[in-house]
């Protein structure tokens, strides 16, 4: 081979790779086209059947810069995908893939037709099958009758699941988040229980779970934790009568056990018992404390004894009632 | 097989397609809110963003060992303005609880945010925190808001609250949690989108 014929096939070789290269270059997507593929491939979210890449919407635009930052990253066209369906699952796709719950938009119109043209051509080979009912006998026409219900049976079930599984996908899963209804509030924090009430305090209704967590703090000795929530009953204007009576008792008592007032407590008490004269508790706690801290015996006894004929007090009740009545008016000192 | 039976089958047919595209057409204008967060029983998304005025830095790794309640709201969104007082009621609840509730402002500017909370209210406990360019709404697949994800003290998304919370919701929830439940999604009313600016 010549000097100049090496020369020859060099250039060429040379100008070849050139427009290879230059070819191969023109034709590689930039990272914009990869981008705007991208984006007409991602639904927006927020939209009706958009995609990202045509959609106006601001969250729109800030999925496309995310996609844009992606690509610039050196993220592969999957793995962008992939980050955006683990967060917005397949909803996020414009043409989700066929598996899963999508398989059956996909494969229903597939057996439709299949099932179509097996019955037009088998009607087509069999013209004369068509034949009047009534020159069957009766059984055999029963017996179609019971196939054609079946078939129908099916056609239905096959509606009524498919129906089923889309209409339950439309709802929202079931709700495993705690909801108010039906809830046993014995699961119900206290915290909870804090947090409703702060945020319905101008609900009339919300005494009831205010009391429910009064006394919760009240059986555990929490006086102070209690103390606020059994005043906004005793003054609430939507309690009821029997909750500000229990209120004003535990109001009562507390002053007397925990502070040592004896004229606040007697006071509460006798607040309480306006509103219901019949109240045993408020009685019999104002026996308690006159004769504890008032050393007012007889007052106590009385008391102690209007408590005792009740005929509605429960044994447990009448036992306690009953060894403080004995007690005062032996002349013993208070438990 | 006779004509009847095929009038059968052909009936059959006809209505199952009747009531299925009845179905699906009922779907069409649906809420696209509506679907499965696969987030739940995933690790939570990272994210690591500074407060809205700017002040501080938040990561959700710092707060490992809280149950953290997070909330993206906005204050065009009438929902999130309904449920306002009952995030920072139970945000004041469990504050000292190991709770840490996270209010992350949604398609809008920190300062109109703070606008907002300024006049809304705020607790001590809550961080309210910036999201530039939607990444970490993005990251938790936020369709609109309200919309609130429960994390448990492991790191792992176990609840989600799409539309409007209240006390009793946020509180029995995070009841659930503590007692090792996982409570998964509800959907208890509608979201907002935000508005073409």
């Amino acid at each position: 081979m010549s000097e100049r014929t090496r020369n020859l096939l060099s250039i060429t070789a040379i100008v070849l790779l050139t427009v290879i290269l230059v070819v191969v270059v023109a034709s590689s997507p930039t990272e914009a086209d990869r981008v705007e593929h991208l984006g007409t491939q991602i639904k927006c979210p927020v939209c009706q059947g958009e995609s990202i890449a045509n959609s106006p919407a601001p969250m729109a635009r800030d999925m496309m810069a995310l996609v844009s930052e992606r690509v610039a990253e050196g993220a592969s066209d999957t793995e962008i995908i992939d980050e955006l369906l683990s967060a917005y699952s397949g909803a996020v796709l414009l043409d989700p893939p066929a598996s899963g719950a999508t398989l059956v938009l996909w494969v229903a119109p597939l057996v439709a037709l299949a099932t179509g043209a097996s019955i037009i051509v088998w009607w087509r080979r069999h013209p004369g099958s068509d034949a009047s009912p009534e020159a069957e006998p009766q059984s055999r026409s029963r017996s179609r009758t019971l196939v054609g219900g079946l078939v129908l049976a099916g056609a239905f079930a096959v509606v009524v699941i498919v129906a089923g599984f889309f209409l339950q996908d439309r709802e929202g899963p079931a709700a495993g988040v705690a909801n108010l209804e039906g809830q046993d509030l014995s699961e119900v924090s206290n915290e909870t229980l804090e947090a409703v009430v702060a945020a319905n305090l101008d609900d009339p209704q919300i005494s009831g779970m205010r009391l429910a967590l009064a006394e919760r703090y009240y059986e555990i000795g929490d006086y102070s934790s209690a103390f606020p929530h059994y005043l906004a009953v005793a003054e609430a204007a939507g309690a009821s009568n029997p909750e500000v009576v229990t209120a004003l008792v535990r109001l009562g008592w507390m002053a007397w056990d925990g502070n040592g007032e004896v004229e606040t407590a007697i006071g509460l008490f006798d607040q309480a018992l306006i509103i219901d004269s019949d109240s045993t508790t408020a009685m019999f706690l104002k026996g308690q404390v006159l004769w504890c801290g008032a050393g007012e015996r007889n007052a106590a006894a009385d008391l102690f004894s209007d408590v005792l004929a009740d005929p509605e007090l429960s044994e447990d009740s009448k036992a306690l009632v009953g060894s403080s009545f004995e007690a005062v008016t032996r002349g013993e000192p208070c438990a | 097989m006779s004509g009847r039976w095929l009038r059968w089958a052909g009936l059959g047919i006809a209505l199952g397609t009747v009531v299925l595209a009845v179905v699906l057409a009922s779907r069409f204008g649906g809420d696209p809110a509506l679907v499965d967060s696969p987030l739940i029983g995933q690790p939570a998304p990272a994210f690591d963003l500074t407060t809205l005025d700017g002040g501080d830095e938040v990561a959700l790794e710092d707060l490992r060992g809280d149950i953290v309640v997070i909330n993206f709201f906005a204050s065009w969104c009438l929902q999130c303005r309904a449920e306002h007082a009952d995030l920072v009621a139970s945000s004041d609840a469990f504050g000292e609880d190991d709770v840490t509730f996270v209010q992350i402002g949604y398609q809008e500017s920190p300062s109109e945010s703070l606008r907002y909370l300024e006049q809304a209210g705020t607790s001590q406990w809550t961080k309210y925190l910036a999201d530039p360019g939607s990444r970490t709404a993005i990251a938790y697949g936020v369709f609109g808001i309200p919309e609130t994800f429960f994390i448990d003290p492991d790191g792992v998304v176990v609840g989600k609250i799409i539309g409007e919370s209240d006390a009793f919701t946020l509180g029995a929830t995070i009841d659930a949690i503590k007692r090792g439940e996982r409570p998964g999604q509800a959907v208890t009313g509608d979201t907002q989108q935000a508005p073409d600016r």
